[in-house]
């Protein structure tokens, strides 16, 4: 059985938000634990791997493990129904493999959506040596990124031991943003050597912005031309961890 | 003519159009699109297009400029040709060149009373496909920088095993029998989507791609991916091409659920005849003939091989094929250096 009840609606909201900018249906793996979820978008250019230890709920059961897939828009969809202050009960009805999800507060109402059979996939973790960590506010990062956007759909990000660049290039336009270390957005910065890679700005700036909405910090990490890593720091022991492929420039 | 397995009226598909496979890769069945382009590209009377020395050319005219317009799109693409076939497919294959020598007479019997109409229809039957178009058309893609793997078998089985190692995120074809060959993802009417004369009519449609999701197939029919092949073979594949006489495929997919396997079903049937054994058929589909032998890189185009080629070599303008050039061109660059996680999941770099 899996029951769980949360009061702010919107945190489960934001969290779901997240994952439905990389995949359309998630498989979530429920345990007596709490809930992981691991995916990469279609193209397996982008993962998400995050966690919600069963602390973050007001309620949760579950007696064994299981895996639950869902269509990830059809969810938010009723989600998005809940207003500030309601709380959300979700509940899965093993026998009919439909997911009951009530909204609780300015008034009661219960939804059902059909779950989807669960993929066996498992996404291994990219396996990667960083040589730089960056800690930045989320909102910060988010400012920096949608700058960049203006003029590119990819962008270069630079990390040495005094700050971290992003350049953007585009066919007419092009941008450099600078964040020092110990600045207002840069908080912590480390580089073991400079190390600089391309990454696609529409994944970068979709999940930077649906994370800015239940994170505050972000740790950047990566190395020359390799996979960059984002954590984004959760309320209370959530994990929610970002991969992104780089571009490799070869001319 | 029916070409491989027809589950039509049974497979879920979503319509999509070409901008949302952007930045995907797709494994093109190459023989699949050349009959296309050979069966299409004809002048009103049915006449292929032909260079001065009588060669045909509609299939380099059809693989440039529809492969241009995919890359283009910033698709990667890769064709891949049939090798041998499986020896189960010579009735298949004998049955088809029939259908051919016959549509070649009524083609001849056409033009000659000058019902042009008709004839057209008739040359889009008699399509061949000779040994020198498949190489000509294995020399411009490699002129053009495009990745091309010659399968030791069927060419769809090799597509689909790109799509089950991941090398590729869809197999591209016509056909359901990639599903059979286990690709989990399939995208129909790729090579020709665009507006389409319907056949015998002087009416156009807009010929759009559709995604088929093998997950979503078996999902959806209640059924696991070898009760899919069963339902093939009843239906009738390229290697038993009858099939089970009467029995198409909603009766067949109603039997699989019904009864579980062939094996349970076919008792139950008056009259059902195999041209050999079942598990052979089955073989072929769940242990196809494929090949490791293969690497995919794509290249910017040598644009002067290819003018040479096309221009000096096979009478086609200049200003055309430098025009899709350039497409490819820029297209190749747009793609170039993307990269995806699984580069990083194997050992540690």
């Amino acid at each position: 059985m899996f029951k769980l009840r949360i009061a702010d609606a919107k945190l489960l909201r934001d969290m779901i938000t997240v994952i439905s900018t990389l995949v359309d249906e998630a498989t979530f793996n429920i345990n007596p634990e709490g809930i992981k979820l691991r995916a990469m978008d279609p193209s397996r250019v982008a993962m998400i791997d995050f966690s919600w230890p069963k602390t973050i709920f007001d309620e949760y059961l579950c007696d064994a493990p299981m895996k639950m897939c869902i269509n990830v828009s059809e969810m938010l969809k009723l989600l998005r129904r809940a207003a500030k202050e309601e709380s959300v009960e979700l509940a899965l009805d093993e026998k009919t493999a439909r997911l009951t999800i009530a909204i609780k507060g300015r008034y009661d109402r219960t939804f059902n959506m059909p779950t989807l059979e669960a993929t066996e996939e498992e996404v291994p973790t990219p396996k990667v040596t960083f040589n730089v960590r960056a800690k930045t506010t989320t909102h910060g990062l988010h400012q920096a990124i949608e700058d960049v956007q203006l003029v590119s759909d990819h962008v270069r990000v630079e990390i040495d031991n005094e700050k971290m660049t992003l350049r953007a290039t585009g066919d007419l336009m092009g941008a450099i943003v600078e964040l020092k270390k110990g600045s207002e957005t840069l908080l912590e910065l480390e580089a073991k050597e400079s190390s600089k890679a391309t990454f696609s700005l529409s994944y970068l700036s979709d999940i930077i912005k649906n994370a800015s909405a239940t994170s505050d910090i972000a740790t950047l990490e990566f190395s020359t031309d390799m996979p960059i890593k984002i954590d984004f720091q959760q309320p209370k022991e959530g994990k929610l961890t970002f991969y992104l492929a780089p571009r490799i420039e070869v001319e | 003519m029916p070409l491989g397995v027809n589950l039509r009226d049974l497979i879920p598909k979503t319509t999509t159009d070409l901008t949302s496979l952007r930045g995907k890769s797709i494994a093109i069945d190459a023989y699949n699109a050349l009959y296309q382009f050979l069966a299409i590209i004809r002048q009103p009377d049915g006449t292929p297009l032909k260079d001065r020395t009588g060669r045909v050319t509609s299939h380099l005219s059809g693989l440039l400029y529809r492969t241009s317009n995919l890359v283009d799109m910033e698709i990667k693409v890769i064709y891949v040709f049939d090798g041998v076939p499986p020896t189960l497919k010579e009735v298949e294959i004998k049955r088809r060149a029939r259908v051919k020598e016959e549509a070649i007479v009524k083609y001849e019997r056409a033009l000659q009373d000058g019902r042009v109409e008709e004839a057209r229809r008739y040359a889009q039957m008699t399509s061949r496909l000779k040994d020198y178009m498949a190489d000509d058309s294995k020399r411009l893609l490699t002129l053009l920088g495009i990745p091309w793997i010659q399968a030791p078998s069927e060419g769809e089985a090799q597509a689909a095993y790109l799509v089950k190692k991941g090398d590729s995120n869809f197999c591209a074809s016509q056909d359901y029998d990639s599903l059979l060959f286990g690709a989990s993802m399939l995208v129909r009417n790729v090579t020709l989507s665009g507006r389409r004369k319907l056949p015998r009519k002087n009416v156009y449609i807009e010929v759009r791609p559709e995604i088929v999701v093998l997950d979503k197939v078996l999902r959806e029919l209640g059924i696991t991916y070898e009760q899919l092949i069963d339902i093939g073979i009843l239906v009738g594949t390229d290697f038993n091409p009858k099939g089970v006489k009467g029995i198409g495929p909603k009766k067949a997919l109603q039997l699989v659920k019904q009864h579980g396997s062939l094996e349970k079903l076919l008792p139950t049937l008056k009259k059902a005849e195999f041209p050999v054994d079942l598990q052979r058929i089955r073989d072929i589909f769940l242990h196809p003939k494929v090949t490791d032998n293969y690497r995919l890189a794509w290249k910017e185009p040598d644009i002067e091989g290819v003018i040479q080629f096309m221009c000096g070599e096979r009478d086609f303008s200049v200003d055309r094929v430098r025009k899709a050039l350039g497409k490819i061109s820029v297209g190749m660059r747009k793609t170039k250096g993307k990269t995806t996680l699984e580069a990083w999941f194997g050992s540690n770099s």
